[in-house]
């Protein structure tokens, strides 16, 4: 359950002076469920935000992330559950009671306010004195670098500007946290990665915990500290970029979040096996036991391809195969991979190659491997070549239960 | 047909037609008030436009239409607030129900209103014995004026509020604004070229209401006559002059709305 997830992360925590363990969480939803009519559309979600931490939740449209989103902001209800801000329950508070800092995707910007009136609107509603709104204003606009545009309208601003003018108004009133929808869902790809970073620093400078939502998975690698993946309502996994990248730990994290070659194996005692081949490694006696059908998951760049079966130290042999396709990608050379099941070796005499053009005589789904320049220029393959692939690292997933187990 | 190059003779023929076609149906009625109006000088002219009844006709044309004006936009804000913001059973039923009016052919509209109010209707015997008798006044004429331009404002300010993000006001809740805070500084704004053109519609509209007006003012000269019920009072009354001095007022009156309206469109919406 999401719940056995999140009790993993401070073990996981590669580094723990970096993040020392928090006495209490700036921000905190604790067993969210809401539904929409029958249908559930948030599980039982629950999380910690610290102070000065960006969290991401990461997940496909329809996943509830906008709608965890909304009940911290108190636009929506949630059917049970609490939100906590800075160790108060804001629960049954209105939206304007509880000092929240939303930018929307679009900015929602008042569009009949200049930047600087967009900026102090928290201020004045507030009715502070005059002087005081306009130092914070003038503080705010330099922190944003938006001086020279203090007069525009937000119709006069390009995206981006109009994201920072949203970013000011909220920093106004000092929000307990930071609520971000789908950021830069609305700019272009080249804008997209420079205002990533550009937030990332302005976060830093004013250590406000931030939740952003995103389907994105390039951006949530890039901006949270930590990420939660969500999918259809429920928590898959949360933890540090490196974590949910490294050790996924159900199928869909390993597939959602950057690229996963998944094959089907077995677990058995101290090993698991897998396309005929086995490989050691120290599973949790609790979470699998002998004989249990598990997948086994690998990046792209975890594979090694090999002509011989001696493969370099540390990697372990998966199975043999054939190069299907060779592509090129830039920085990478991706290869694409038929393995050899031993099963349909066995059942087939012809020639692997005769047969590769029909799909219901293919042994194997193929896999997929990345080899960066120098691994590609020191073993040049073609196609059809036949290959030994190994492993550098990988991860067991349990089929259907979410739980975790990494090896190495 | 397509011509390249040289002369395309559909083009000046069929703008020629258009024109042509709309001369005797809209230009030359509009061209002859002028121009019969000023026939006999400016003098006759200005004398027949500033006679005691005429002035007040125009004067109570002007109020009566301004109170329902200020009425119809109010209303008609708020009834586009709770008919976009909420949604409820009978909903489009009531959409339907408040734009009907404009259907209902004005001599009904006042025919109805007489039935209601008037010495036998339903509220009339209610408040008669109280010494309140609204038929016949200039009660009558806003209560009129009210009931056929019912719908104008709402039907321009309910698109631009449908069409209105509602994450403006959510931003503006969650910054801690209050909901009149929101509709003050954040909603109201955004509808301020709506409402001034639906009060620009309903004004032009009311000042022109004759159908409805002559049934329950009773066209008491210098006292419930308004300004078109003055025009046909004093055309059957063979006073030609006297109605035409006052028809190129109203004329000229809705020429000058329908310009504003026209080219004040993009003023109206500036940021």
């Amino acid at each position: 359950m999401a719940a056995t997830a999140i009790k993993i992360v401070p073990e996981m925590n590669s580094d723990p002076a970096a993040k020392p363990v928090q006495p209490a969480a700036a921000a905190s939803v604790q067993g969210l469920n809401k539904r929409f009519g029958k249908t559930t559309v948030l599980e039982n979600i629950s999380f910690d935000v610290a102070e000065g931490e960006a969290l991401v939740l990461l997940g496909a449209s329809g996943s509830g992330k906008t709608t965890i989103l909304r009940i911290i902001a108190g636009l929506e209800q949630p059917y049970t559950g609490k939100v906590i801000l800075h160790g108060k329950d804001v629960t049954e508070l209105p939206a304007r009671e509880r000092g929240v800092g939303v930018i929307f995707q679009s900015y929602a910007l008042f569009p009949k306010m200049n930047v600087e009136k967009n900026i102090g609107y928290g201020l004045r509603i507030r009715r502070r004195p005059r002087k005081e709104i306009k130092n914070t204003v003038k503080e705010l606009l330099s922190l944003v670098q938006l001086q020279e545009h203090r007069k525009k309208y937000p119709s006069q601003l390009s995206g981006g500007q109009q994201q920072r003018v949203a970013i000011a108004r909220t920093l106004a009133y000092k929000p307990e946290v930071l609520l971000f929808d789908e950021p830069f869902g609305a700019l272009d790809a080249q804008t997209r990665v420079h205002l990533r970073r550009e937030i990332r620093a302005l976060l830093k400078k004013v250590n406000v915990p931030a939740i952003f939502i995103t389907h994105d998975q390039e951006e949530a690698l890039e901006l949270g500290d930590r990420i939660a993946v969500i999918n259809t309502g429920h928590i898959e996994q949360i933890g540090t970029p490196e974590e949910i990248y490294n050790y996924p730990a159900t199928e869909y994290v390993a597939t959602f979040l950057g690229a996963a070659n998944i094959v089907d194996g077995v677990c058995r005692t101290n090993k698991v096996e897998a396309c005929g081949g086995s490989f050691p490694t120290d599973l949790d006696p609790n979470r699998f036991s002998e004989g249990q059908p598990i997948k086994i998951a690998f990046r792209p760049e975890d594979v090694i391809l090999s002509k011989s079966d001696q493969l370099p130290e540390g990697h372990c042999r998966l199975a043999q195969g054939y190069v299907e396709e060779i592509n090129f990608a830039g920085a990478f050379e991706r290869v694409t991979v038929r393995l050899e099941d031993n099963l349909s070796q066995s059942s087939s005499d012809t020639p692997f190659y005769l047969t590769t053009q029909t799909p219901e005589n293919q042994p194997s789904k193929p896999i997929i491997a990345m080899r960066a320049k120098p691994e590609a220029r020191a073993l040049k393959l073609k196609r059809r070549d036949r290959i030994v692939v190994g492993l550098t690292s990988f991860t067991v997933l349990p089929i259907s239960t979410r739980g975790r187990e990494e090896s190495k | 047909m397509r011509h390249v190059r040289g002369f395309d003779i559909v083009r000046p023929l069929s703008i020629g037609m258009l024109i042509f076609m709309m001369l005797p149906l809209v230009f030359l009625p509009l061209l002859s008030i002028f121009i019969f109006g000023t026939s006999k000088g400016l003098p006759s002219f200005w004398a027949a436009l500033t006679a005691p009844e005429a002035i007040f006709a125009l004067k109570l044309s002007m109020a009566t239409s301004f109170w329902a004006t200020v009425f119809n936009v109010v209303f008609g804000l708020f009834a586009s607030y709770v008919l976009s913001r909420h949604d409820f059973y009978g909903r489009n039923a009531l959409i339907v129900t408040i734009s009907l009016p404009t259907a209902i052919p004005t001599a009904v509209a006042g025919f109805a209103l007489l039935l209601l109010w008037g010495p036998y209707g339903i509220l009339g015997r209610l408040m008669s014995p109280h010494g309140y008798n609204i038929m016949f006044t200039a009660g009558a004429i806003i209560l009129a004026n009210i009931f056929v331009t019912f719908p104008l404002a709402f039907g321009v300010i309910k698109p631009v509020f449908d069409t209105m993000s509602r994450s403006l006001e959510e931003a503006s809740a969650t910054i801690g604004a209050t909901r009149w805070q929101t509709f003050w500084h954040v909603t109201l704004p955004s509808l301020r070229g709506a409402i001034v053109s639906g009060a620009l519609l309903t004004f032009a509209r009311a000042v022109g209401e004759f159908g409805s007006t002559i049934l329950v003012s009773g066209n008491l000269a210098g006292r419930t006559q308004t300004a078109p019920l003055y025009i046909f009072a004093k055309f059957n009354e063979g006073q030609i002059e006297a109605a035409n001095a006052i028809a190129i007022v109203l004329a000229l009156f809705s020429f000058l709305i329908f310009s504003v309206l026209f080219f004040a469109r993009e003023w109206l919406d500036v940021d």
